[in-house]
Parts: C-alpha cells; sequence; structure tokens
C-alpha cells in the first residue's frame, strides 16, 4: 500500500504544478506565439520592464495589499479581542457574520459592491478596492488571529492585573507579545489575499486604475504575448513566497504555555 | 493592618445564586482554606476578594480599607493560579520583577528583590531562564516569588498545588507554609483537597452551595462538625439517627448511644456522626456507647484496615481500626464495635 | 531603606491613580467590534440588500426615468427559455467538478495519511495547498499553455507518436472541468485530511488484525469516519464552481456560458443590472439552501 500511495501523490503533485510549471517556462521561450521548440530568451522579462501598463498595475496590487494588509490586521485584531476575551450577547451571531465575505460567490459579492458603490456615490477605483479587499480580508484576520488567542491562556492577563496591571497594561504587556507572531501571520495572510483577489477588483476597478490580476485577465481576453507569462511568473512567485513566510509564523508551537 | 473581611457578600449568574450572604473574617497573619466541592462557590468568593469579580451586594475589606469598588490593579494583592501563569515571553527575573514594575521598583533595587524572593523559594541563580525551561514544581516557585516579592496585603491562592504530582505536592505544601510564616502574609487558599487542607491552615471554612457551613480550628471542624455535609466532606463519617430520650438518643432497633455534646429537647429527632476511626471492635462488654453488626468487606490498607459493616436494621457503618495483628476477621462474621460519647456528634441537615 | 520603601508602598493600600474606576466592558466590547462589523456592513452587508432592492427594479436606474419595480426579472427562466439551459450546464459543470475533487481529493488524503509522516508529510502537504493560496486566474491560465492546439499536451503526444492529430481540448467544457479541478482540489484533500488525521491508526490497526481487506477498511471505515471531510469539502467547493465566470471564459470559450457569465454579462456588456442582480439573489438562494442543508456537517467541520 504504501509505495502505491506514494506514488499517487507524486502523480497529485504532477498534477497541480505540471501547469504552473509550463506556464512559467513559456515566459523563457523566445517564440511570441509559444512556439516549440523551446528556445530560451529573456526578452519578455526585458520587455515587462518598459510596459507601463503592468507596471503600474503591478504597482497598484502590491499598494493595495500592503494598505489591505495594515487595515484588515489592525480591525480584525481588534474584534478578535472581543470575539476570543469576551462573553456578550450576540457573540456567536457575530461570528457567523463573518462568513458571508468567505462563503458567498465573489461574483455575487462583487456585483453587489458594484450595484452598491454605483447607486451610493461611493463609486470605483481604488478606494473602493479597498474597501472590497479589506472586507474580504478581515474575516481570515479573525480566524488566524483568534487561533492564536486560543494558545494563550485567560489567566496569563489576570496573573498581570493581580500584580498591578492594568487591563490595558496587561493586554499589551502580556497578551500582545504572545499573539505578535499570529497578528503578522494574520497580516500577511491578508496581504496574500488581497495580491490574489481577481473577481472584485475586476467589477470594482476603472480603466485608469487596475490591479495586476485583472490587467492580466484583460490581456488574456484580448490577445497577449509571453510577457503574462513572465509578469504570472513574477506574481506567483511572490505569493508563494508571502504563503511560505505565513506558514512558519502560524506555527503557534512556540507561544504556547508548557503545558 | 491587613485583616481581610467579607461582609454579607452575594454574587448570582443568571438566576443561579454562587454566593449567598457571606459575612466571615480572615485575620492578620492567618492561613485559611476554603473548602468545598466544584460548585461550592469557593472560588468564585476568592475572586471576589481578588477583585476580578464583583459581587451583587455586600462589602470586601482589606487592611479596614473598603476595596469592594476598586479593581484588581488597585488591591494589592499576591495570586497564584492553578496553571501557574508564568509569563512565557519573559525570563524567570521578568517574571518576578512585572509587580516591582508596576510600582515603580526599577532597576538595580528591582534586581536585589528578585534575587530575595528566588532565594526564599529556593530558586536562586534561575533568573535568567524562561519559564519552559523548568519544571512544573520550579515554575509553581516562581509564582509564588512573583506573588510576594510586591508584599502583597493579602495572598490568594487558588488551588495552585493541583496540577503537581503527589510526592512534589507534598514538597510544596511544606514550602508554602515556611514561606507564610517568614512572610507573615494573610493567606486564603481555595483547594478541594481536605488533606491539603487540614495539613496547611490555621483556619478551615467548608462551603456549600454558596454558604459557609462552618469555619474553625482543622481540629475543631474535623473533630464538631456542624452538619451532616460538614461532616461527610470533610473525611468520613457514620451517621445513626434517633430521637432524643432523656439526655441520650434511642435508635430504631432501642439501642441508647450516648453523648457529651448538648442535645435538643426530649422527643426531637436527631444525627448523630461518629468518625469510623473512633469506633473500635470489643470482644467483651463496655460502658461506651456499642453496636452489633456483620462484616461485609474487609479492605486491606496496610498500616490500616477498613471494615464495611452493617447492623441487623441494614444500617451501613465503616470502621477503620489499625493494623496490628493482619486480617484477622473475615467477610460475615458478627462483632460489636463500641466508642466514646465524647466521639459521637449531633449533626445539622 | 529599601525595605522601608516597600513597606510602605504597601501601606498605601489601593495604588493611587490606577484605581481609577473602569469604563464598563459593554462600552469597550463595542469600539473593539464597530470598525469591522461597520466595514463589513459598509462593504458585504449594505451592497447585498442594496442588490436585493435592484433585483425588483425593471430597468437600471439612469438619468431622471423613474423607477418601476417589478418581478419580472425572476421570471427570466420563464421568459428566457435558454437560462435553463445554462442553470442546467453550470450544476452539471458543478457536480463534476466536484466528484473529480472527492475521489481524487479523498484518495489522496488517504495516501497521505496512511503512507507518509512527519516531515515528509509536512512538505507534501505544504506543496499540495501552496497553489491553493496562489492566483486562480494565473493557474487558470497556465491550462491554456497546457491544453490549446499544438501546446505542452499536444507536444508530449508527438513525442511518442509524432503522426498523431492534437488532443488538445481547450475550449471545451472538460476543460473547464480540468481548471476548477485544478483549483479547488487542494481544499477537499485539507478537509478530507483533517478528517482522517483524527482517526486513531488503532481502528485500522484493529480491522487488519481482524481480517479486513483493504476495500474493506477503504468503505467500512476511512470513507464513513472521513464523510464529515468529504461533505464541507463538496460543498465548499460546489458553491464557487457554480458562480465562476472566469474559468468558464478563459477555458471554455465560446461553449463557456455558465450562470456566472451571464451574471458577468448583464454587469459588463448588456448593462441590464436588475436581471444581473436577480440572476445573483437567485444563485445566492441556491447556495443558502446547501449551507442550510449541510449546517450541522460544517459547524463540525470548522470546529477542527
Amino acid at each position: 500500500m504504501k509505495p502505491l500511495g506514494r506514488i499517487y501523490l507524486v502523480a497529485i503533485l504532477i498534477f497541480l504544478y505540471t501547469p504552473i510549471l509550463v506556464m512559467m517556462a513559456m515566459g523563457f521561450n523566445a517564440s511570441p506565439l509559444y512556439e516549440l521548440p523551446f528556445s530560451f530568451s529573456l526578452q519578455w522579462y526585458e520587455a515587462l520592464w518598459s510596459n507601463t501598463v503592468l507596471l503600474t498595475a503591478g504597482l497598484n496590487s502590491i499598494v493595495i495589499a500592503a494598505i489591505t494588509a495594515v487595515l484588515a490586521t489592525a480591525l480584525g485584531t481588534m474584534a478578535s479581542v472581543a470575539l476570543s476575551r469576551r462573553t456578550f450577547r450576540g457573540r456567536s451571531f457575530l461570528q457567523l457574520m463573518l462568513l458571508p465575505p468567505i462563503a458567498i460567490p465573489w461574483l455575487i459579492t462583487g456585483t453587489a459592491m458594484l450595484i452598491f458603490f454605483y447607486w451610493s456615490g461611493i463609486g470605483r477605483g481604488m478606494h473602493a478596492l479597498l474597501i472590497g479587499h479589506v472586507a474580504l480580508a478581515i474575516p481570515y484576520v479573525v480566524l488566524v488571529v483568534g487561533t492564536g488567542f486560543r494558545t494563550i491562556r485567560a489567566d496569563l492577563e489576570e496573573a498581570a492585573m493581580s500584580l498591578g496591571s492594568t487591563p490595558v497594561h496587561a493586554f499589551f504587556s502580556v497578551t500582545l507579545p504572545l499573539l505578535y507572531p499570529s497578528i503578522l501571520g494574520a497580516a500577511l495572510f491578508a496581504f496574500a489575499v488581497s495580491l490574489d483577489q481577481f473577481v472584485i477588483s475586476y467589477f470594482l476597478a476603472t480603466p485608469g486604475y487596475t490591479t495586476l490580476p485583472v490587467q492580466i485577465y484583460s490581456s488574456i481576453r484580448k490577445g497577449f504575448t509571453p510577457e503574462i507569462n513572465a509578469i504570472s511568473t513574477v506574481l506567483l512567485l511572490g505569493s508563494m513566497t508571502v504563503i511560505l513566510i505565513f506558514a512558519r509564523f502560524a506555527k503557534p508551537g512556540d507561544t504556547r504555555d508548557k503545558r | 493592618m491587613t485583616n481581610v473581611k467579607v461582609h454579607s457578600v452575594a454574587k448570582t449568574y443568571g438566576t443561579t445564586p454562587v454566593l449567598s450572604d457571606i459575612t466571615t473574617e480572615f485575620p492578620e497573619g492567618s492561613f485559611t482554606s476554603l473548602l468545598g466541592p466544584s460548585g461550592s462557590g469557593k472560588t468564585t468568593l476568592l475572586r471576589i476578594i481578588a477583585g476580578f469579580i464583583k459581587p451583587d451586594q455586600g462589602v470586601v475589606t482589606i487592611g479596614n480599607n473598603d476595596v469592594t469598588d476598586i479593581p484588581v490593579w488597585g488591591r494589592n494583592i499576591g495570586m497564584m493560579f492553578q496553571s501557574y501563569a508564568l509569563f512565557p515571553h519573559m525570563t524567570i527575573a521578568q517574571n518576578v520583577a512585572f509587580g516591582l514594575e508596576r510600582r515603580g521598583i526599577k532597576g538595580a533595587a528591582a534586581r536585589k528583590e528578585v534575587d530575595r524572593a528566588l532565594e526564599m523559594v529556593r530558586l536562586p541563580g534561575f533568573g535568567s531562564r524562561t519559564p519552559k525551561q523548568l519544571s512544573g514544581g520550579q515554575q509553581q516557585r516562581v509564582a509564588l516569588a512573583r506573588a510576594i516579592v510586591i508584599k502583597p496585603s493579602v495572598l490568594l491562592l487558588d488551588e495552585p498545588l493541583s496540577a503537581l504530582d503527589r510526592r512534589l505536592r507534598q514538597e510544596m505544601q511544606v514550602e508554602l507554609l515556611r514561606i507564610q510564616r517568614e512572610s507573615g502574609l494573610t493567606t486564603i487558599f481555595v483547594t478541594h483537597d481536605q488533606e491539603e487542607a487540614l495539613t496547611l491552615s490555621d483556619k478551615v471554612a467548608i462551603l456549600d452551595k454558596g454558604r459557609i457551613v462552618q469555619i474553625g480550628e482543622p481540629e475543631d471542624v474535623y473533630e464538631r462538625p456542624l452538619t451532616r455535609f460538614a461532616a461527610e466532606f470533610l473525611g468520613d463519617s457514620n451517621f445513626l439517627t434517633g430521637t432524643v430520650d432523656n439526655g441520650a438518643v434511642r435508635l430504631a432497633d432501642g439501642t441508647v448511644v450516648r453523648t457529651t455534646s448538648t442535645l435538643p429537647t426530649s422527643g426531637s429527632k436527631v444525627t448523630l456522626a461518629v468518625r469510623p476511626e473512633k469506633m473500635s471492635i470489643v470482644s467483651g462488654p463496655t460502658d461506651d456507647n456499642s453496636l452489633t453488626a456483620r462484616i461485609t468487606t474487609v479492605i486491606y490498607a496496610g498500616p490500616v484496615l477498613s471494615y464495611m459493616l452493617e447492623t441487623a436494621d441494614g444500617l451501613p457503618l465503616k470502621l477503620f481500626a489499625q493494623n496490628r495483628d493482619g486480617k484477622v476477621l473475615s467477610d460475615g462474621d458478627t462483632i460489636t464495635l463500641s466508642w466514646a460519647p465524647e466521639h459521637t456528634v449531633p449533626v445539622g441537615d | 531603606m529599601q525595605n522601608d520603601r516597600l513597606t510602605s508602598a504597601s501601606e498605601r493600600g489601593p495604588l493611587g491613580p490606577r484605581s481609577r474606576r473602569v469604563l464598563p466592558s459593554w462600552v469597550s466590547t463595542m469600539v473593539l467590534l464597530l470598525p469591522t462589523y461597520g466595514w463589513l456592513t459598509l462593504a458585504v452587508f449594505l451592497p447585498l440588500l442594496t442588490m436585493f432592492v435592484f433585483s425588483f427594479m425593471s430597468a437600471t436606474p439612469m438619468g431622471k426615468a423613474p423607477i418601476v419595480f417589478t418581478l419580472k426579472q425572476y421570471r427570466a427562466f420563464i421568459d428566457q427559455p435558454y437560462l435553463v439551459g445554462i442553470g442546467i450546464n453550470s450544476l452539471l459543470i458543478g457536480f463534476w467538478t466536484t466528484l473529480f475533487c472527492a475521489v481524487l481529493g479523498f484518495l489522496a488524503a488517504v495516501a497521505l495519511v496512511q503512507s507518509t509522516l512527519g516531515k515528509t508529510r509536512e512538505i507534501l502537504l505544504i506543496l499540495i495547498l501552496l497553489p491553493f493560496w496562489t492566483n486562480g486566474l494565473v493557474r487558470v491560465f497556465s491550462w491554456t499553455m497546457v491544453l490549446r492546439e499544438n501546446g505542452f499536451l499536444d507536444n508530449l503526444l508527438h513525442m511518442i507518436a509524432p503522426d498523431a492529430g492534437s488532443i488538445g481540448f481547450l475550449y471545451t467544457r472538460y476543460a473547464i472541468v480540468v481548471g476548477l479541478v485544478h483549483g479547488y482540489l487542494p481544499y477537499m484533500i485539507l478537509t478530507c485530511y483533517i478528517a482522517l488525521v483524527a482517526i486513531d491508526d488503532a481502528i485500522i490497526e484493529a480491522a487488519s488484525s481482524l481480517g479486513a481487506r483493504w476495500w474493506t477498511i477503504l468503505f467500512k471505515i476511512l470513507v464513513p469516519l472521513a464523510a464529515p471531510g468529504l461533505i464541507s469539502g463538496s460543498v465548499l467547493i460546489f458553491i464557487p464552481v457554480i458562480g465562476s465566470f472566469m474559468e468558464p471564459r478563459i477555458l471554455g470559450g465560446r461553449v463557456g456560458v455558465t450562470m456566472g457569465t451571464v451574471i458577468e454579462d448583464q454587469f459588463t456588456q448588456a448593462f441590464n443590472w436588475p436581471l444581473g442582480a436577480s440572476l445573483s439573489f437567485t444563485l445566492l438562494a441556491v447556495v443558502l439552501a446547501i449551507f442550510a442543508t449541510f449546517s450541522g456537517v460544517l459547524r463540525r467541520g470548522t470546529a477542527v
């Protein structure tokens, strides 16, 4: 059974990675029409440097992702403090209300945002993208930070208070330092969620302000060159790096109390 | 003076009363155990004294200051938790210095205090380690050092030894008692372990369903329980019910049992408690109280033999005897047992 | 000297400035929660509400034209019968994607639990989950490189059989399903894996010591025990798949018409927002019905 299982897992990995690797390889192939045989060339990466449309969209994506990470982490951590450490009426309802942004298909959320932002005068563009991205990232932040909370015993804050700390001081001197890895992890996660978000951005972007995935999508539909492969490779490696760093931070083992 | 008083303190969660009208005093320098089953309200009382819970009514005073409206962090208490609650991201020294820093004591002065406290709990030189590198018992000592280094008005212990294994627990009991005596701190100790309560305390308070049913010196509470619950919760007890008749108690089968305690008026029903170890097996007639019973089971536990008995009426009794001659009696034997009138204690329900 | 200071500190009793009364805790709880839920209201709940209202309008409100409310948008499936076919197409794509994910994902989870240990398993899990957290659009785009005529697949074939024709199947329904399975398979592997690691190895050992063959173990022990993972995985895959539009567009080309693409068209091409809104809400109703049906299993699934 064992070798069979391993062979099967390798097959799954081949299925998962072949298209990605092929796509990446084609970014280094000289033919603009993706013709084989393969001949190595860096021309598409060089062309990328002068493609201001893609570069601007890429920069927009990074800026949006960074702001989203900061805002969603701040807001989500605050909410997580209340949801994890306090008992109040309606708590489970509020926890349930975190699900719609994750569970409802983005197509529905995205078009709903489009209608509402248009109707209310908020409009589209960078601010609209930010409103949407932060809303999508918050539930993940609450989830990740909430998991972090579960590894920190509640009586640590009580111990600090018994020694003379106010609740605020106890939170900042005891809980926050222990929560720090989770918060950092949540921020990275929010960054990745925003960076990879396409559907919502697609409905909220304007011709003058797009993000990289939106720009890639319109290029794919209009006809494209391996430049798209090059920029996609950069995007993919970027978010993989962020997620791998996240995976290191999310390990709660270091912060857990011994018992 | 740092005595602690609670006056008609009550707490209700929803519709469940957790504490009802508790009034008691913890004298300066005393070691009092709050003993009771889970749900008796002992932890709630401790947390009200600490300031984590606000009582619905009543007053808490520490050293004659009314602290009822003062939050935990203003009460100058020292507290030990069941889980040690050491800050895992700080060194041992930082843990111990935490409370000092909150009181504005820093630098060399703080270091000196920390060193002294660590010496007191016999962990000198452990300051630069982290809690993870310490054993459970050592962590608990650090927690104690952290609680006493701030010179608290009162030391509150919330089942701090229950997470330790038996041998370590006994070791820590001795240590705790020594440090409490040395520091002279008024100490309130929550536990559900009766042996621990008897060993450590000057006073034991037994709680049941949100009330203190009895408070007094361990010997007092053990020898003269006031209620059936107190007699049963602290140690083991046999209960005999009968009617008061002419200064003695007549049981259902006609046996007359005498007691040195004051009895209610003739004709009233009464329950008597007798500790199993106060009873002995006799061969001849005796002037003390006596009963005849059949042995249902003998449990051989090394130094002690436990006899499970049953009277002709079907009343179950327990008798603990020193193991002098080994197991000579066996199941089914009928014996006569006797006990002194002064060990016969009338108890309320 | 030192001592004196300490004693006096303790005799001061309640520590001076810190004994100020605190705010009632519900106030701080509100302050902590308000930003998040205010934001979600603005960005998700109000939009959904507005869309619900729009779905009853006769036309996209523009200029000074009066707003007329109607139920006709919800009759679209009757008035425009081709939508029924598209709906069925979407459901079929959802069904096949979920089925393939369930079979492949469950087996992968079993293989992970049974054939790997420790560090190897950890690395394999990360490798499996990594693509899931990268850009879905880019991954779909990647498949066009493989499936197109004279693409990677054809080249692979021609290495073995130089004279064979093209087996590239880009712009077919199969291509859509392959792309979607590729996108959502890691999810199923994860949910099944979480359900399976919870199973005590001793159960399987006990079963094989009693003479159970591997298929008995598979169908009598592993499948029932992994059922919560299979179900929550299926729900969490089926829902986004029936709402997908970019995968059908890129991989399906002309045949890639689904509910998702129809809804997208209403917003980006036809500018018939009320119809788009009513179709979105119909889709949402399906989603909620699925959630309601499986809520018990999902709650247990997410509690892990």
